[in-house]
C-alpha cells in the first residue's frame, strides 16, 4: 500500500470544501442567516468550480482514473483512503455541483432553523461527493451512509405533506438497503482473500468465482437499486420527494438517486461483471417496468410533485435499461441519462417549488392560468417538462435515444414497451403542462409576483446546462466513453 | 512480587476505603464530588501507565498482560466517566452519597479482578462481589418502591445466575480436574465432546449472560435501568459491559473453537437476543428502559464477535466494548442533564432539545447514530469489525441477520432523535442549564465518537495487540 498524490488533490478540495463550510456554518451564531446563506453560496460554488474544473482537465487521450489520491487508512484491515476519477465519476461530479449550488440559491428566502439546515445540506453532499470519487469499498459505504441520514431531519424538519411519515419510510427503506450492502461488501473482500477493500485490487479477473459474483450482484444490486429507485422498491421514493423542501428534492431526485446507479455501476458491474451479465435480464425487466409503471401512476396523479416524483421513476428505469444492455452506447446512455435527469429533475422541483412557496398549493387541480400569472416561472416548468418528454436539442434527448437504440438491439420487446411508456410519459407531462399552465386562470393567484431575477438566477443555469449539453452531446459523452470502453473491453 | 503491577486495583481500593471513612463524617456532597473526580482520575492515570505491564499475582490465579490492562483502563475510564456526571446526584439520598461512591469504586475493582482472573476461583469471588456492590446500589435509589422493586428482581435473578454458574464451573471443575485456565485451556479441546464439559461450559456461561442481559436472562434490565438512579444504571450499562464481554471472551478461547455446539448455542442466543431487544424496544416509552432494551441487543452483536473465536473476532469484540461504553455513557450523560431532577425520563420530555440545549441534542444524536451502527461513528467500525471476523468465518447469515436489526433498532433511535429535533419545547421549559463542564464533556465525547469512527487505527492496533496476548 502506497501513498499517492496528484500535484493539487482536487478531488479532497472538494469534499473539503462541504466540511469546511459545514464547520464554518456551524459556529456562525443561528440568527445570522444572511452570512449563513451567502457563506454556503459560496462554498457550494467553490465545488462546483473544482468539479467542472475537473471535467474539463480530465485528459481524455489518456483515459483511466486520473486525479488519483491515495493515503493508508486502516493499514490492519486492507482500508486505504483512494480517490479517482474516471469518465463515469466526473459527470457525477459536475452533476453535484451544479444541484448542490443552484439548491443552495434556490433557497434563499428560506427562514426557519436556517443554520441547521445549510449544516446538514453539506454533510450530505460531503456524502454524495465522496461516494462518487472514492475508490475503497469502505469509503463507499461510509459516503453512502453519510448521505442517507441528514435526509431524515431534513424531511421531517422542513418538509411538508406527511412529512414524518415520507422521512420514517424513506430512512428505513434506504437504510435496508445498505444492510444489504455491507454484508455484500464484507462478502466480497472475505472471498477474495487478499484482505484488501481496495475495488482497483479486487477488480483483476478471477478473484470471485461466478457463483460469488452472481450471488454478491444480486446484493448489491436490490441495495443500490433501492435507492436507484428500481421498481419495485421504488415507493419511499416519491413520498419522498413530494415531503421534501424543495434544495433537500432537487439533491434527491438529482443526484442521490443517482448515488444508487452509480453504486451498480461501480461497486456491483467492477467487481461482479459475470454477475452483472447474469443478472442483466432481470434489471432490464425490473427497469422496463419501472418505466411504463412510472408513467401510468403519474398519468394518475393530482399532486404536482408526486407527478415528478414518478417520472423519475420511470427515468432512472431508463438509466437501469442502459445499464442492462451491457453496450458501449447503452451504459454511455444510461451515465449521460444519470446527468441529465439530475439536472431537470432539480429544474423541476426548483420550479415547482417556487410555485408552491407564491400558492402554497401542489394541487394540479387548484392551479391553472400560471402561465400568465407568473410566465417567467412557468417557463422554467416548461422546459423542465420538454426535457423530460426527451425533446431534441435538450440533454435528456440523447441519453434516452442511446438507450432506446441499444435496447432494441439486446432487448426488443423491452425497448417497445419502454418507448411506449415513453410515450405515455410525454402525455402526462404534457397534461400537467396544460391543466397548472394555461386554462382559466385562478383568480385567487393572480396578484402574485413573477420570478425576480435574482432567484431567477440557479434556474438560468440548470436551464443552460440542459441545453448546452443538448446542443453538445459531445461534450458529454466523449468523457463517458474513455470509462465504458475500457470497462467493457475487460469484461470475459 | 511486583507490586506495581496491581497498582490501578491498589488506587481503586484506596479510594473505596476514602469513602469508608469518609461516610462516617458530616454529609457534604460537594466534598465527596470532588475527592472521588480526584481520585479516580489517578485510578485512571495509573492504569493508562501501567498499560503495558505484565505479569502473575497470588499464586498464577491473577494475570495481567494487555488484554486485562486495556480493559482495566476501559473500566477505570467508565467509572470515571460516571463520576463526573454524578455532581447533581439527585436520584439517590444525601446522606448515601459517600456510600454510593464506596460501592462504586468496589464494583469497578471486582470489575477490574474479573477482567484478570484466570482461576475459576478468583473468577466466582470477582464476580459475586461486583454483583452485590450493584445489587446495593440499585437499592439506593431515592423513592424506595422503585429502587426496592427493581433490586429485589435484580438480585433474586443475580443470585439464581450464579448457582448456575456455580453448578456449571463446578461440573467443570468435576470433568476436567482443573481450575487454573491455563491448564483448562489444554484440557478442554481434548474433552470437549463429552456432554458434562458442554453443559458446565454453558452453564458457566450463563452467569455472565446474566450480567450482559443476553436472552433468557435478560428481563432484569428493563427494570434495573428504569429503578436505578441514572448513574448507577449509566454505570451498569458500560463498565459492567465492558468487564463481562472480556470474562466472555476468556471463557470462549477455552475451548479454542473446538466445539461447534457451543458456537450453535452462542449464535441462537445471539440472534435471539438482538432481535428481542429490538422489538421490544420499539414499544418503549421511558428512556432508560429504551435504552436497556438496545443494551440487550447489543449483546447480542457483541456475542457474534465472541462467537468466532478467533483473533479478529476478539478485537472486534474489544472494540465494540470501547464502543458500548463511548456511546452508552454519552446518552446517559444526556439523561442526567436533562432529568437533573432524578425522575425517570419519558421521550417526550426531550422535545424541544434543540432549543434548550443544542450541545445535548447533538451528542444523542451521535451516540444514538452510533448505536445505530451508521457511519462515520465509531459504531459503524465497531459493527463492521464484527461483521468482517464473522464472514471470515462464513457466517453468513449471522451477518445478515444482525444487519437487518441494525435496519429495525434503527426505527426506535429515530423516534429519539425525533422527540429532540422536532418537537418544540413544551410550555414553560426553557433553556437547559447543563451542570458545569457538561457542554465540554458532550463535546468531547461526540468528538470522539466520530474521531474514531474516522480513523480507528491506533486504537485498533493496541486492541489488536491486547486480543493476541488473549490467546
Amino acid at each position: 500500500m502506497h501513498t499517492e498524490f496528484a500535484d493539487f488533490p482536487f478531488l479532497s478540495a472538494i469534499l473539503l470544501s462541504c466540511l469546511v463550510g459545514m464547520l464554518v456554518i456551524m459556529v456562525l451564531p443561528a440568527q445570522r442567516t444572511r452570512e449563513i446563506k451567502w457563506v454556503s453560496a459560496v462554498f457550494s460554488g467553490l465545488t462546483l468550480i473544482l468539479s467542472a474544473y475537473l471535467f474539463l482537465a480530465y485528459d481524455q487521450a489518456q483515459g483511466g482514473l486520473q486525479f488519483v489520491e491515495r493515503l493508508p487508512w486502516i493499514p490492519g484491515l486492507g482500508i486505504s483512503y483512494h480517490n479517482g476519477a474516471d469518465g463515469f465519476s466526473l459527470p457525477m461530479l459536475l452533476l453535484t455541483g451544479i444541484v448542490f449550488f443552484t439548491g443552495v440559491l434556490t433557497m434563499w428566502e428560506m427562514e426557519h432553523r436556517v443554520k441547521e439546515f445549510f449544516a446538514l445540506i453539506f454533510l450530505l453532499v460531503a456524502g454524495v461527493f465522496g461516494m462518487f470519487m472514492a475508490l475503497d469499498l469502505f469509503f463507499i459505504f461510509v459516503w453512502f451512509d453519510v448521505s442517507l441520514f441528514p435526509m431524515y431531519l431534513l424531511i421531517a424538519v422542513w418538509g411538508s405533506t406527511r412529512k414524518e411519515y415520507a422521512a420514517m419510510k424513506l430512512t428505513l427503506y434506504l437504510l435496508a438497503g445498505s444492510a444489504l450492502i455491507l454484508p455484500a461488501i464484507v462478502y466480497l473482500v472475505v472471498q477474495s482473500g487478499i484482505g484488501t477493500f481496495d475495488i482497483l485490487a479486487l477488480m483483476a479477473p478471477g478473484t470471485f468465482s461466478p457463483g460469488e459474483q452472481k450471488f454478491a450482484f444480486l446484493l448489491l444490486y436490490i441495495g443500490f437499486g433501492i435507492l436507484a429507485g428500481v421498481w419495485p422498491f421504488h415507493t419511499w421514493s416519491p413520498v419522498g420527494h413530494v415531503a421534501a423542501p424543495t434544495a433537500v428534492s432537487m439533491i434527491h431526485a438529482g443526484v442521490l438517486m443517482k448515488i444508487g446507479a452509480f453504486g451498480v455501476l461501480r461497486v456491483g458491474m467492477f467487481l461482479c461483471p459475470e454477475g452483472w451479465q447474469f443478472w442483466a435480464p432481470l434489471m432490464a425487466l425490473l427497469a422496463t417496468v419501472g418505466i411504463v409503471y412510472g408513467a401510468f401512476v403519474g398519468l394518475s396523479q393530482k399532486d404536482l410533485k408526486y407527478c415528478i416524483g414518478y417520472s423519475s421513476v420511470s427515468h432512472m428505469g431508463i438509466v437501469g435499461l442502459g445499464l442492462a444492455t451491457m453496450t458501449v452506447d447503452g451504459i454511455n446512455g444510461a451515465v449521460f441519462q444519470m446527468f441529465a435527469h439530475g439536472v431537470m429533475t432539480a429544474l423541476f422541483f426548483s420550479s415547482v417549488g417556487y410555485i408552491y412557496d407564491r400558492t402554497h398549493t401542489k394541487i394540479i387541480a387548484e392551479l391553472g392560468g400560471l402561465g400568465r400569472i407568473m410566465p417567467v416561472a412557468t417557463t422554467y416548468f416548461i422546459i423542465a417538462a420538454l426535457t423530460g418528454i426527451g425533446v431534441p436539442c435538450l440533454a435528456s434527448f440523447w441519453a434516452e435515444l442511446l438507450v432506446f437504440i441499444s435496447s432494441f438491439k439486446v432487448y426488443p420487446v423491452y425497448g417497445i414497451l419502454a418507448i411506449s411508456g415513453l410515450v405515455v410519459s410525454a402525455l402526462f407531462m404534457l397534461r400537467v403542462v396544460q391543466r397548472t399552465c394555461y386554462g382559466p386562470k385562478n383568480e385567487k393567484f393572480a396578484h402574485l409576483p413573477d420570478v425576480p431575477f435574482k432567484l431567477g438566477i440557479p434556474r438560468m443555469i440548470l436551464v443552460s446546462v440542459i441545453v448546452l449539453f443538448g446542443l453538445f452531446p459531445s461534450l458529454m459523452l466523449d468523457v463517458i466513453r474513455t470509462a465504458t470502453i475500457p470497462f467493457l473491453h475487460r469484461l470475459p | 512480587m511486583n507490586w506495581m503491577i496491581f497498582s490501578p486495583e491498589i488506587c481503586c481500593l484506596a479510594t473505596a476505603l476514602v469513602f469508608l471513612f469518609l461516610s462516617m463524617a458530616p454529609v457534604d456532597s460537594r466534598r465527596d464530588y470532588i475527592v472521588a473526580i480526584a481520585l479516580t482520575g489517578v485510578a485512571v492515570c495509573a492504569s493508562l501507565a501501567g498499560i503495558h505491564a505484565q505479569g502473575e499475582l497470588f499464586h498464577g490465579t491473577y494475570r495481567i498482560d494487555l488484554f486485562s490492562q486495556v480493559f482495566k483502563s476501559m473500566l477505570l475510564m467508565g467509572l470515571f466517566l460516571v463520576v463526573v456526571i454524578s455532581s447533581g446526584l439527585n436520584g439517590i439520598e444525601r446522606r448515601y452519597h459517600p456510600e454510593f461512591y464506596m460501592l462504586l469504586t468496589i464494583c469497578t475493582l471486582a470489575l477490574m479482578m474479573l477482567v484478570s482472573a484466570v482461576h475459576i476461583l478468583t473468577l466466582y469471588v470477582a464476580l459475586e462481589l461486583s454483583s452485590y456492590s450493584l445489587y446495593i446500589l440499585v437499592f439506593l435509589r431515592k423513592g424506595r418502591d422503585q429502587g426496592t422493586s427493581s433490586g429485589m428482581k435484580f438480585f433474586l435473578i443475580g443470585a439464581s445466575a450464579s448457582a448456575t454458574m456455580l453448578f456449571g464451573l463446578a461440573l467443570l471443575y468435576g470433568a476436567t480436574n482443573a481450575a487454573y485456565f491455563r491448564v483448562l485451556i489444554e484440557v478442554i479441546p481434548g474433552v470437549i465432546h463429552q456432554p458434562e464439559v458442554i453443559l458446565g461450559l454453558a452453564l458457566a456461561l450463563c452467569g455472565f449472560f446474566f450480567k450482559m442481559a443476553v436472552f433468557p436472562f435478560h428481563f432484569w434490565a428493563p427494570d434495573v435501568y428504569e429503578g436505578a438512579a441514572h448513574q448507577v444504571a449509566a454505570y451498569i450499562s458500560t463498565a459492567s459491559k465492558v468487564a463481562v464481554i472480556a470474562v466472555l471472551l476468556r471463557m470462549a478461547a477455552l475451548t479454542g473453537g473446538a466445539s461447534t455446539h457451543l458456537v450453535h448455542f452462542l449464535a441462537i442466543l445471539a440472534i435471539i437476543s438482538m432481535t428481542v431487544g429490538n422489538l421490544t424496544a420499539i414499544a418503549q416509552k421511558d428512556l432508560k428502559r429504551l435504552l436497556a432494551f438496545s443494551s440487550i441487543a447489543h449483546a447480542g452483536y457483541v456475542l457474534v464477535g465472541i462467537l468466532c473465536i478467533s483473533p479478529q473476532g476478539n478485537t472486534s469484540a474489544i472494540f465494540y466494548a470501547l464502543t458500548v461504553l463511548l456511546l452508552k455513557f454519552t446518552c446517559f450523560l444526556v439523561v442526567v442533564q436533562v432529568a437533573f431532577d432524578g425522575e425517570n425520563i419519558e421521550i417526550d420530555r426531550l422535545a424541544g432539545l434543540h432549543r434548550r440545549s443544542p450541545i445535548m441534542a447533538l451528542a444523542l444524536m451521535t451516540a444514538l447514530f452510533g448505536l445505530a451502527g451508521i457511519p462515520p461513528t465509531i459504531g459503524f467500525t465497531g459493527k463492521l469489525l464484527i461483521f468482517t471476523a464473522a464472514m471470515e468465518k462464513g457466517y453468513f447469515a449471522l451477518v445478515l441477520i444482525a444487519m437487518f436489526n441494525v435496519v429495525i433498532s434503527l426505527y426506535y433511535y429515530l423516534l429519539v432523535v425525533r422527540a429532540a429535533y422536532l418537537l418544540e419545547p413544551a410550555e414553560g421549559e426553557g433553556a437547559l442549564a447543563p451542570m458545569p463542564g457538561a457542554g465540554i464533556l458532550a463535546g468531547t465525547l461526540v468528538a470522539a465518537i466520530v474521531a474514531i469512527g474516522i480513523y480507528p487505527t491506533p486504537i485498533l492496533e493496541l486492541i489488536r495487540a491486547a486480543a493476541m496476548a488473549l490467546g
